[in-house]
């Protein structure tokens, strides 16, 4: 079943390749089937991702994705419910990721006694995530993966 | 260490998933990650570069492996963000890699044959420019140089920009050249080129460090310029006594840091501004000195229309609309007396605002102890009073004196990484020319036409056609031929039913679209560009504190991608000079005879001046490669002749490839963070202080303008106003952001926010389907009562990242008649369950 | 003209007391005395019937102040934590069951209602004098407002939460693994009430600079 699932997908690439100089339907998924000049049904909203298990990194910069819903977490000028968790002093006993210690720093890179105020706003850089299939992929590809290109089965 | 074998299942399984995890975008952790690589083969290289997104204009690192973008972090050096990125900017690295780039030419064929009607086919380069010659060539034959036009973008690069405004307005002689910056911040330039004479903010992000209050009108910087948002959140909790103000006709993220926070009916934000400005007088506050050495009073004309189509009844009913941008002398006195109808109480009473608010608000700008800063984007220039709201802003800074030092700042955000950089400061706009110049003044034609080289008279004297009227100009069939760069038009123009797809599928229209992705507007073309983006090219933007930052050419763009650059340049090689230009202009300078635009705009001598051996060490250079000279260098010194001694200066070309940018105007390598102050600014007089000297007096304008109402405003047919606008994770129409998976499971489709009880009044629940009509069309989405936009009742939100929902059939092209902005924040709607 | 207008008025007011008083003084009279025409048993009937009347009147009187209509009858109420409730889960989800003011803020058993109830007199006294009739002043009160709800919540052990969210009736694999993870640690074993961790799901918070936990 797999195997022929492969060779249709093989073909259909093969025909990708072959058909470049034939007339072929430019689209857009992220357009979906409707023509320009008629508006299609909205698909259902979808709930958020709530788990506590976390998902790679693209690279060790990126900020992660919150893994769980936020809704209703109220962070203003009153109070930041993220840090009730992730703030240094609560993660023995919410157990949960502390918030990186980039965040104690400054704009001048000087360490703070808290989370500096510049980073509050959790959510500039942290965004939950919808549970839904994106219609465009991605190729990006992380660095792990392109050394292990470079040299397949290579020395380390 | 031995790698744990592996059999051949659990080989299979993880081949899946790697499969599964490449389709959603996720990456695939190798089966050694970790295990500590090789320093040389797990070594990054880092380079800056400006990042992609907002006019805030960050300063990324940008690590690059075997011709691939593997990670992007927020640069430490860089003075804007001092390391920090918001989301979007952190997933730079993957904007380039949605799997369905663009990567060879497309032309719509049938039976082998360009055909309108036909099917997207790939074509070569060469047949690409064949067919657009031949348009453009018929066109300007039929309809004369105005046959042609292009819509370019704030996301253009500086060179791009330049080559591009060069090849329409001297190389086919129409201004038919205009940025979709006309959809962004033309009613900011309009309010400063009226108020100032000069273009662009007198003060620059240093500000926020300075200031005790903030005000924002209109302005959603927490989503929409997130890094200063940092920056100003930063100041609020640091500084307990600093004040935040925030002004919107919906409330939104920036509400969560406000101390006081007003939500307004649409339009009566100038009601509110005049209001502030008697408060001003009333209470004795006015800095009388600052006001009679540094202003003058103006009247401006009123009642002038809304930039219609001139057979609107709105439009023949206005009385000031062929004269909108005039004004008449007044006196303080005069002024005074026009401004005192405005109280607050009446304001209050009109916006909905509590007074006590309004007050505080008032107070703000009144107490001279009160360092103010006042914040904008779209909420003023999108609005068809947006050069008076940005005109109004300026008046009560100008009363007060707040202007020009350390937190006291009118501040203009852009929305484009360089709406400012290549919109306003290379004068893309069909009425400008490089460094503030306009096409309708001869002298600035003069200059514009000796740095250029080229014989008097070859520029046109008359404005093109601006953004609104190129869309009415290809639907009534007056513009034939069309390129589109950087920008999606078909997604964010206004009326997009009514004018500009009709325009896009008018039979005698030919329409190029240059884009990285299968845009809307892409689909609606005739020819699709492939188009290098970003890091694929070495690039230039300006940012909103006039700060030039460069980035080189990082990695290749995948297939036969080319950049906008390349592509104008090349395509400038079909136009033999007698094609374009007539006889008596070539009489003027007969060696250009038998030359091709190629030839006379960029092989000018001055633009190939620079070999390609200048290119620093390291770098990748397509254009320079196919051209055999430094093009980006050649065409930055010849633009950067325009500023510099004429307050727009610009630092050597190799000093952005160094610095993480720098200031304009840039004398004697010093950048000016200040204009406008003696000491900060080196074009200031020694002795005045203060001096504005984009006006011949040096004096600012204060100008009396007064309420007017909306276009397009709620009745009982259509009883909702619609607001449009961005969020945070998405830029513009979520071209690169809807392909980069993280960002599109953030925020997936765009929701029309509601209020609850509009929502239970009309049966409608959460989630539910609804069509939001307007006169002019309806999209469908899903109700939202409950997110992080939370509208008044009688006020509809809806984002317009969205293709699957092109808000923009509904909206209205109304605009301001001066600044020809559209207002993209109100009209009327009604909602229905679908 | 006022005089004349408000001079009757007051004669009529004054009448209308001293009448009341005398009507008050034979009704006293009356009810002193023993009953010389209704037998015993009729008396302690009417007064079981009258009993009930009024019992069942002040209790019904009682339940109509403890309903949300009445609860956000006022604007202060209205505009500010219950428009700040309609967003949450407490005013709508996915199973329709929802919390209405009085089934938060007022105590389910009888003695500790009417406590609860003799306490929001005081209320009655604010709304009188404009205590917080505007937005900004009652965010200037807000913290003690909350500080005091919480304090009634972990004195009483989160009653109010749990007369809904029984812990014993919780199916933790229902729930989210980080919502189960912290009620086996924390609420199963009484380390912590529901309050403890869930301040503000029901309305906006206060400034929480000074509560543990918050910074």
């Amino acid at each position: 079943m797999m195997k022929r699932f492969g060779i249709a997908m093989l073909a259909l690439a093969i025909a990708a390749g072959t058909g470049a100089l034939t007339a072929q339907t430019l689209n857009s998924p992220l357009r979906g089937v409707s023509p320009l000049n008629e508006e299609g049904p909205a698909a259902p909203m979808t709930p958020m991702r709530n788990t506590a298990e976390k998902e790679p990194r693209n690279y060790p910069e990126q900020p992660p994705v919150i893994p769980h819903s936020i809704d209703g977490y109220q962070i203003d000028l009153n109070g930041n419910k993220c840090l009730t968790c992730h703030a240094r002093a609560r993660t023995a006993e919410s157990q949960a990721p502390m918030v990186s210690i980039t965040h104690f720093m400054d704009r001048d890179g000087q360490f703070l006694a808290s989370v500096s105020p510049r980073r509050f706003f959790c959510t500039e850089c942290h965004v939950p995530q919808n549970v839904v299939g994106p219609p465009v992929s991605n190729d990006f590809v992380d660095i792990d993966t392109l050394l292990s290109r470079a040299s397949p089965g290579g020395k380390r | 260490m031995t790698t744990p074998k592996l059999d051949r299942r659990q080989m299979l399984k993880l081949e899946a998933a790697a499969i599964a995890a490449a389709a959603a975008g996720m990456p695939v952790p190798a089966l050694a990650a970790n295990l500590v690589a090789e320093r040389d083969a797990s070594e990054l290289k880092w380079d800056k570069a400006a990042c992609r997104f907002c006019g805030t204009g960050c300063s990324v690192m940008v690590a690059t492996k075997d011709n691939r973008v593997v990670a992007t972090h927020g640069d430490t050096k860089s003075e804007v963000n001092r390391g920090l990125n918001c989301v979007k900017g952190y997933f730079l690295s993957k904007i380039m890699y949605g799997h369905d780039r663009l990567t060879q030419p497309m032309l719509r064929k049938t039976n082998g044959k360009y055909d309108k009607n036909g099917e997207f086919t790939p074509v070569s380069w060469d047949e690409a420019f064949d067919i657009m010659a031949e348009k453009w060539k018929a066109a300007i034959k039929k309809r004369g140089p105005n046959g042609v036009a292009m819509f370019g973008s704030g996301q253009w690069t500086i060179w791009e920009g330049y080559a591009a405004s060069k090849l329409y307005k001297a190389g086919f002689r129409t201004n038919n050249i205009d940025p979709n910056a006309r959809h962004c911040m033309a009613s900011a330039v309009a309010g400063m080129m009226r108020t100032f004479g000069i273009d662009e903010p007198p003060g620059c992000y240093d500000d926020i460090e300075a200031a005790d209050a903030f005000v924002l009108w209109g302005s959603n910087m927490a989503e929409m310029h997130p890094i200063l948002w940092t920056r100003l959140t930063d100041r609020r909790l640091s500084a307990p006594h600093v004040r935040v103000a925030v002004l919107s006709t919906f409330e939104h993220r920036s509400f969560d840091l406000a101390d006081i926070g007003m939500v307004f009916v649409p339009q009566t934000d100038l009601y509110i501004l005049n209001a502030i400005a008697n408060h001003i007088i009333k209470t004795g506050r006015v800095n009388k000195e600052f006001v009679a050495a540094h202003t003058v009073f103006k009247r401006g004309q009123t009642d002038i229309g809304y930039g219609l189509r001139p057979e609107h009844p709105l439009q023949k009913k206005a009385t000031g609309a062929a004269k909108a941008n005039d004004s008449t002398d007044m006196t303080f006195d005069e002024y005074a007396k026009f401004v005192s109808d405005y109280t607050l109480e009446k304001a209050a009473q009109m916006s909905g605002v509590p007074l006590n608010r309004l007050e505080a608000l008032a107070e703000l700008y009144a107490d001279p102890k009160t360092k103010v800063v006042s914040f904008w984007t779209m909420g003023f220039n999108q609005h068809t009073r947006g050069v008076w709201c940005n005109n109004l802003v300026y008046n009560i800074h100008l009363l007060t004196g707040k202007i020009c030092e350390p937190g006291n700042s009118p501040f203009s955000l852009t929305g484009q990484p360089s709406a400012c950089g290549t919109a306003r400061e290379v004068g893309t706009f069909s009425h400008r020319l490089p460094a503030d110049m306009v096409v309708t003044n001869k002298a600035h034609r003069d200059i514009t036409e000796k740095i250029w080289q080229l014989p008097e008279g070859t520029i046109p004297d008359k404005n093109g056609a601006h953004a609104v009227l190129q869309s009415r100009m290809l639907k009534d069939g007056l513009i034939n031929a069309y390129w589109v760069q950087v920008n999606n038009n078909l997604q964010a123009g206004p009326n997009a039913n009514e004018e500009t797809y009709p325009g896009f599928r008018n039979p005698d229209n030919f329409i190029v679209v240059s884009d990285a992705y299968p845009t809307v507007t892409a689909l609606a073309a005739d020819l699709v560009l492939p188009t290098a983006m970003w890091v694929e090219k070495e690039g230039a933007y300006g940012n909103a504190e006039r700060r030039t930052q460069f980035w080189h050419q990082l990695v290749t763009a995948p297939g036969e991608a080319k950049s906008d650059l390349w592509q104008l340049m090349e395509f400038s090689k079909r136009f033999k000079i007698e094609e374009v230009w007539p006889e008596e202009l070539i009489a003027k300078k007969p060696e250009v005879r038998g030359k091709t635009l190629f030839d006379v705009l960029y092989k000018n001598g001055q633009v190939d001046k620079f070999p390609t051996s200048e290119i620093e060490a390291g770098y990748g250079n397509e254009e320079s490669k196919a051209f055999g000279f430094y093009v980006h260098k050649g065409l930055f010194e010849e633009y950067a002749q325009f500023g510099r001694g004429h307050g727009h200066d610009l630092a050597p070309f190799e000093t952005y490839h160094r610095e993480r940018g720098l200031r304009w105007p840039v004398v004697n390598g010093q950048e000016t963070k200040w204009r406008f102050r003696e000491g900060s600014d080196p074009y200031v007089k020694k002795g005045t202080e203060v001096q504005f000297y984009g006006h011949a007096d040096g004096k600012a304008r204060i100008f009396a303008l007064p309420f007017e109402p909306a276009a397009e405003a709620p009745d009982t047919d259509y009883p909702f106003w619609l607001s449009t606008g961005r969020v945070l994770e998405h830029w513009h129409s979520g071209t690169m952001t809807r392909r980069v998976p993280e960002l599109y499971k953030a925020f997936p489709e765009a929701v029309c926010f509601m209020h609850p009880d509009d929502a239970q009044d009309a049966k409608i629940r959460r989630g539910d389907e609804v069509k939001v009509i307007s006169r002019r069309g309806f999209i469908r989405a899903r109700v939202e009562t409950r997110g992080r936009d939370r509208p008044p009742k009688g006020l509809v939100f809806v984002p317009w990242f969205d293709e699957s929902k092109l808000i923009n059939k509904v909206t209205l092209d109304a605009t301001d008649p001066i600044s020809l902005q559209t207002d993209f924040k109100k009209c009327a709607v009604r909602i229905e369950k679908v | 003209m006022t005089t004349t207008a408000d001079g009757p008025k007051e004669e009529a007011k004054r009448g209308f007391i001293a009448r009341s008083w005398d009507f008050l003084l034979e009704l006293w009279g009356v009810l002193r005395r023993p009953s010389s025409v209704f037998a015993l048993g009729t008396l302690v009937l009417a007064g079981f019937v009258a009993g009930v009347i009024f019992w069942g009147g002040f209790n019904t009187a009682l339940e109509l102040t403890n309903t949300e209509k009445f609860c956000t009858g006022c604007h202060e109420m209205k505009d500010n934590v219950y428009a700040e409730l309609r967003s949450t889960i407490h005013f709508s989800n996915r199973s329709g069951v929802r919390a209405t003011c009085p089934d938060c803020h007022v105590p389910h058993n009888w003695t500790d209602k009417i406590a609860r109830k003799m306490q929001a007199s005081k209320e009655v006294w604010g709304k009188i004098f404009g205590t917080i009739d505007t937005r900004e002043k009652f965010l200037d009160h807000r913290l003690e407002l909350a500080a005091h709800e919480w304090a009634r919540f972990k004195a009483n052990d989160s009653l109010e939460c749990r007369n809904c969210h029984s812990a014993d009736s919780m199916d933790i694999t229902k729930q989210s693994p980080r919502a189960s993870v912290a009620h086996q640690r924390f609420l199963f074993t009484g380390e912590k009430t529901c309050i403890d961790c869930h301040k503000g799901i029901a309305h906006k918070l206060p400034d929480m600079r000074s509560v543990p936990g918050w910074q």
